[in-house]
């Protein structure tokens, strides 16, 4: 946490029986803040720990869960609760205090929870800049003729993106016709020029350099793209493309660069430039995006990427621009609501699972032991066919059966239903279809439930240790091994030492735990022995 | 402001899937005799139409070599009955059902032994599914009411390959928020029909009195979805959440789950047949690739 | 808020009304049971269907275990409906325990219903005997037409002229309540008259039936035959021909109004005539109103309050010229503005002697745009922008700025203790309007008067 920032999940209390706005709190030395996760919500939180007046917490370790309550001096208090992981900290307790676990295998299954939060920073890319490199401006010393332009490879690369024309003349000239230096020079002298608003001195520098001209014409490509642009559009509608580039060819309109207006000979037309040009050409290219990432040092690499990014990016990318920009410019008030209809996401409780399958267990018992149904059938296939054609017709001239259903076969229906109703609403105590675990003592429901998650933990660490190649797993896996038999054993007192009209229900909700360790003692005895029996073969120290 | 009062009442239209278990294997043995199944069943479907009549009901019969639509009442031309002896569209209901059932022994005994041992729910679900799909573009008020004898979970299920077909269009309807009703005609529960219902929020019924089916259906299928906001429906308690293999479609508290696809398997297989992944050769090892499941 | 006084919408209300003999006599038609449980609220069907094989009474007690705790109202709302209809019978035993038991002579109709199917209320004639009939469209076409042509005559009626196909006499008992005739002025559209405008058809034709019944005591006519008969109509085909002939006297004079109104269509053969419903008679059962069967809207309204209706009905821009401003008409587009001025102008034309219950208005002007929304801005919620709903209801509570209180002054107290102990008084009873302490003067809500009167006299004592 270099920035030393700390970013937790966290409910925000305005008061103790607020039931509290989920979101993410953030502290740094200076302030806190809390970003509720429903943007919509108003309990947005900026506070300066200036006037936090102190704080409060609960204890570690007791069961209520956690909470930071800090008063400040307006009489009020923020409480933060955060996520409770008393179950995880009881686990906690019993494995690496007891031994059976290290601290870093015990959390190396939770690397979510630990750093699932600092994590999420994105990596992002460095845009590209918004500052005009048109501005870029010569730093004169004061006592020579000497003007000097600055040039880094930034720069120079969004020289490149900006002047398409100019990428082109270097990709031509250099390092062929001339340095990149004598390039760059010349490309300066022209904005210079430019720069100083000569036009007349302009078009006389160009008349006697090639190369120079290059840069004091108006960007041909540029040129060319902003013309097809116009003719695409519909030029009522599309405020992306106005005929702005084009306007600023008319006298008197458009700002020139560098503030200042004036009008020349229109044969030098061509040597000036306007700032809203030069603006939207920036706009552009910003909103196009960065194309590159790779290092700037080199212009040549920098210059022959560029064309190969603009290749790739032509087709798709002015379409998918388009698309963004007509999405963005859809007029609201007329779209059908965005809305879609969609089922949340629904995670069972696992302990409703585990529940259920136990009473299941019990009912499959009792399923047996009640007459089972008979599933062979006793006549033959075309028999039964008629059998069902002569019901159908049997209706067919008999008529509906009427009464429809007895009025006494009726009532009792609509009030064993109505029973059933009453009974999954209060949970009245001689439901037969209540849970099982609600029905033992809580003691012992307690000790079940925690020794279920123990197994749990513990099976989860053994399972992930296998194939053992390391004698550090080999320890673990036994260490782990002698606490399980130690819970295998704690259960089996409970299931001796359960009141009788409990034992049949406890020994149900046992066995499947009984089953998973079993399945797990067996598996490291068949690895056991196959190990000793390769050892005294080939390998000397056993891991591979 | 008082609401607009156009939505007065208009909020109980209900579309109805019905579907119907014809597998003449299963209503053989049966202590409710089809013929009054079918009555029960009738006069259900008509009390839905009775109701309000932009109610619509679909009928699909699944039958043992193949499904289709029975009945559509907004495809039944008239009211009224026929010869007053029963509603006219019971009567339609009940020919298209008999032209059923002589096409579905036509099929087996074409196909003699390819017949499958169980009811084609998955397809049925499917054409259900897609039928409302067809008619209920817009407004929430489709449910499905699946009426079974009896079910392939249990016992007799080996041949069955329909599990994963089933499962997907249990949650296609859950995905299209159509709730499962199911109401099942049996002695043991069925794991399947529990599952639908609680997955897509419907209900699901196992009568106790098979006489007074009628009332059942009635008091709790007729229920329209906009109702079922503030009313108590039967929960049932205890759903049976455990999952089939899918080697031998076997019910399993415990079993292998393939760690790339999350297929179930009762027993170690060298290769998952789902997704083809190697689960590694030696039986110690190869807990690395398929793990315990509870 | 003061209570809205909605125009019935169906005439369930009406039925509930009737006199308990001859409500149970209605229940030994079977179209009238089916139509009556097809206009109950959904959880009152739930009820006679889940009731309907059951003979022995049933406790309430073990109703309400069914409904969740949001929904006690809907099960009290539900239940008093089937009380009020005389479905349920309430009985309550010797251990204070209330009970229902449904409606016996409906039980047994609706469970005939089921189990046998529906009869149909005459047979159809033999097309050999008509010839050719009507296609539907056409039939749906004369309905729209006399159905318009009634309506824009309310409108046209109350600007003082008078083309008209349909009698005087039944338009006089349709009009009846919707318009107002002062003396030497010409007849204008009540408060009433234009709420009805604003309706949607099923309603209007719900409100004009309703007054025609409960006219008919008038005509000489008993009302419980004259429902029997529209419901059992409304369970004929649309579209096929039905003997006038089988019809009592009665419902042959009925059936010519109705045939005014586009219910049905009469035509003459060589030897004998008959009726053929239209979609308006076989809706008339439907308990739901409109939603599925509305025509599309037509109406969009934007933020600027400029309204556009997509429409080449005369009757729809009648309708809208109630209080808004058209500018053009094109052939199939109206385009007007709603203003302060011809809202003003609406408010005006509906408020009569009934000052107090000028708050429909605005609801109706609102539920009448919403209602008619053009597909296009239907699905967005407003359909009408809040600031044209928010502005209307400013403006129609700019002419409320009154409020009118009946009320009694008291004064001359014989003493300061007496006036301040009825002060007092009438304050407990949230009565006070006004007190002037000096004078010893207060005024007091008039329903509180009598109150206020004896606590006078028994401090007199």
């Amino acid at each position: 946490m270099s920035t030393g920032q700390v970013t937790k999940r966290a409910k925000y209390k305005t008061s103790v029986k607020d039931p509290g706005t989920p979101g993410l709190l953030r502290m740094n030395e200076r302030k806190l803040s809390f970003s509720p996760h429903d943007p919509a919500s108003a309990t947005k939180l900026d506070v300066e720990f200036i006037h936090i007046k102190g704080h409060k917490h609960t204890k570690e370790g007791s069961n209520k869960p956690p909470w930071l309550n800090l008063p400040h001096d307006q009489g009020g208090s923020y409480i933060f609760e955060f996520e409770s992981f008393a179950d995880l900290h009881k686990l906690h307790k019993q494995f690496v205090i007891g031994g059976v676990l290290t601290e870093l295998e015990f959390w190396a299954t939770r690397k979510k929870l630990l750093d699932g939060d600092s994590n999420r920073k994105l990596k992002q890319r460095v845009g590209f800049k918004s500052t005009m490199i048109l501005d870029t401006k010569p730093m004169a010393d004061g006592r020579t003729n000497k003007v000097t332009f600055n040039l880094t490879p930034e720069i120079k690369y969004q020289i490149f993106v900006l002047k398409p024309a100019v990428h082109r003349a270097f990709l031509n000239l250099v390092p062929n016709k001339m340095t990149e230096k004598d390039f760059f020079t010349k490309y300066f002298k022209a904005e210079y020029l430019l720069s100083s608003k000569n036009a007349v001195a302009a078009a006389a520098e160009a008349a006697e350099d090639d190369e120079l001209a290059i840069f004091l014409k108006d960007d041909d490509i540029l040129a060319q793209e902003a013309r097809r642009k116009i003719r695409r559009v519909d030029p009522t509608l599309d405020m992306e493309a106005d005929q702005g580039d084009d306007y600023t060819h008319l006298p008197d309109h458009g700002i020139f660069r560098d503030g200042s207006k004036e009008i020349s000979e229109s044969q030098h037309e061509q040597y000036k430039r306007t700032l809203s040009q030069d603006l939207n050409r920036q706009g552009a290219v910003v909103l196009e995006g960065r194309t590159l990432d790779m290092d700037l040092e080199d212009p040549r690499t920098v210059a022959e990427a560029l064309v190969r990014s603009r290749q790739e990016s032509d087709g798709d990318a002015t379409q998918e621009r388009l698309e963004r920009i007509s999405r963005m410019t859809e007029i609201e008030d007329l779209q059908a609501p965005h809305d879609h209809p969609f089922a949340p996401l629904c995670i069972k409780d696992p302990r409703d699972y585990f529940d259920a399958q136990q009473a299941n267990a019990l009912k499959t018992l009792d399923d047996i032991r009640s007459k089972t149904e008979q599933t062979k059938c006793n006549l033959s296939i075309d028999e039964a066919y008629g059998s069902l054609r002569d019901s159908v017709s049997k209706i067919m001239t008999m008529g509906l059966s009427d009464p429809i259903v007895k009025p006494e076969v009726a009532l009792m229906v609509l009030n064993g239903l109505t029973q059933n109703i009453s009974g999954t609403r209060y949970q009245l105590g001689k439901n037969p279809q209540e849970s099982i675990l609600d029905g033992l003592p809580k003691t012992t429901k307690d000790e079940l439930l925690h020794h279920w998650m123990s197994i749990q933990e513990l099976l989860r660490h053994f399972w992930s240790s296998y194939p053992i190649t390391t004698t550090s797993l080999h320890t673990k896996v036994s260490r782990l091994k002698d606490a399980m038999s130690q819970i295998y054993r704690h259960l089996e007192e409970i299931k001796e030492s359960v009141q009788s009209d409990f034992r049949h229900q406890v020994s149900l909700l046992v066995r499947p735990m009984h089953q998973a360790l079993d399945a797990a003692f067996q598996h490291y005895d068949a690895d056991q022995q196959k190990r000793s029996s390769t050892r005294i073969g080939e390998s000397p120290n056993g891991y591979v | 402001m008082a609401p607009a009062p156009s939505k007065l009442y208009a909020d109980d239209v209900s579309l109805l899937m019905v579907l119907l278990d014809t597998n003449p294997l299963f209503w053989t043995s049966s202590y409710l005799p089809f013929s009054n199944f079918l009555s029960h069943v009738l006069s259900f479907l008509n009390s839905i139409l009775l109701l309000n009549q932009l109610n619509q009901v679909v009928v699909i019969a699944t039958g043992y070599n193949h499904c289709d639509y029975v009945f559509d009442s907004s495809l039944a031309t008239n009211q009224g009955s026929e010869n007053g002896r029963m509603p006219a569209l019971c009567y339609d209901l009940l020919q298209k059902l008999e032209e059923f059932l002589v096409k579905d022994e036509q099929l087996h005994k074409e196909g003699s032994e390819k017949g499958l041992a169980s009811s084609l729910l998955s397809g049925s679900l499917s054409m259900a599914l897609c039928c409302i799909l067809f008619y209920d573009l817009d407004i929430c008020t489709a449910s499905l009411c699946l009426i079974f004898r009896r079910f392939f979970d249990q016992g007799h299920s080996i041949h069955n390959p329909g599990y994963v077909a089933i499962m997907n269009s249990i949650f296609s309807a859950q995905r299209s928020m159509v709730p499962i009703d199911s109401c099942y005609i049996g002695s043991n529960n069925s794991a399947f029909l529990q599952q639908a219902s609680y997955i897509t929020g419907g209900v699901y019924l196992k009568p106790q009195q098979l006489d007074g089916l009628f009332q059942y259906l009635s008091t709790v299928f007729a229920t329209d979805l906009h109702s079922r906001t503030f009313l108590q429906l039967p929960k049932s308690v205890g759903v049976d959440f455990r999952a089939s293999c899918f080697c031998h479609k076997k019910t399993i508290d415990m079993g292998y789950i393939c760690s790339v696809c999350l297929s179930i398997f009762c027993k170690h297989h060298k290769k998952c047949s789902t997704c083809g992944s190697v689960f590694g050769q030696a039986q110690s090892d190869n807990e690395s690739a398929s793990n315990l499941k509870r | 808020m003061p209570q809205v006084k909605i125009i019935a919408k169906n005439f369930m209300d009406m039925v509930a009304s009737l006199p308990a003999m001859k409500l149970d006599n209605l229940y030994s038609n079977a179209f009238i049971c089916e139509a009556i449980l097809r206009s109950l609220p959904p959880l009152a069907k739930k009820y006679v269907l889940q009731m309907l094989c059951i003979e022995a009474p049933v406790s309430a007690k073990s109703m309400e275990e069914w409904v969740l705790a949001d929904g006690s109202t809907k099960h009290k709302v539900a239940i008093d409906r089937l009380l009020q209809l005389r479905l349920l019978t309430e009985n309550v035993d010797r251990k204070r325990e209330t009970t229902y038991r449904l409606n016996p002579v409906l039980q047994s109709n609706l469970q005939k219903l089921l189990v046998c199917g529906e009869v149909l209320p005459r047979e159809p004639m033999p097309t050999n005997v008509i010839g050719k009939l009507p296609s539907l469209e056409n039939l749906e076409d004369f309905a729209v037409e006399q159905w318009e042509c009634f309506l824009l005559q309310l409108i046209n009626s109350s600007q003082a002229e008078r083309p008209s196909n349909i009698s005087s006499s039944t338009m006089k008992v349709f009009q009846r309540g919707l318009l107002s005739q002062r003396e030497k002025e010409a007849p204008r559209l009540t408060e009433s008259g234009f709420q009805f405008l604003l309706m949607d058809t099923n309603a209007q034709l719900w409100y004009i039936i309703r007054e025609y019944i409960s006219n008919s005591e008038e005509r000489g006519i008993d009302p419980s035959d004259l429902i029997s008969f529209l419901l059992e109509l409304s369970f004929h085909v649309t579209g096929e021909a039905y003997n006038i002939n089988s019809l009592t006297e009665v419902q042959s004079s009925t059936i010519k109004d109705l045939a005014d109104l586009g219910l049905v269509k009469l035509q003459q053969g060589r030897k004998e005539s008959w009726f053929i419903p239209t979609k308006l008679a076989t809706n008339l059962s439907m308990s739901l109103t409109d939603s599925s069967s509305r025509k599309q809207g037509f109406v969009v309204v934007e933020t600027n309050f400029r309204l556009y209706a997509y429409s080449t009905s005369k009757l729809h821009c009648e309708i809208l010229r109630l209080f808004a401003r058209v500018e053009y008409q094109l052939p199939n587009l109206i385009v007007g503005a709603i203003t302060k001025e011809s809202l003003y102008n609406a408010f005006e034309n509906g408020i009569t002697a009934d000052q107090a219950s000028c708050i429909p208005w605005l609801f109706y002007i609102i539920s009448f745009l919403q209602q008619n929304a053009h597909p296009r801005v239907s699905e967005r919620i407003p359909s009408v922008p809040e600031n044209v709903t928010d502005q209307i209801r400013l403006w129609e509570a700019d002419l409320n700025r009154i409020e009118m209180n009946p009320a009694y002054l008291y004064d001359e107290f014989p003493s300061r203790e007496v006036f301040e102990s009825a002060c007092d008084f009438a304050r407990e009873w949230n009565g006070l309007l006004w007190e002037d302490s000096k004078k010893m003067r207060l005024m007091v809500k008039a329903e509180v008067h009598t109150n206020m009167r004896e606590f006078l006299r028994r401090a007199k004592q």
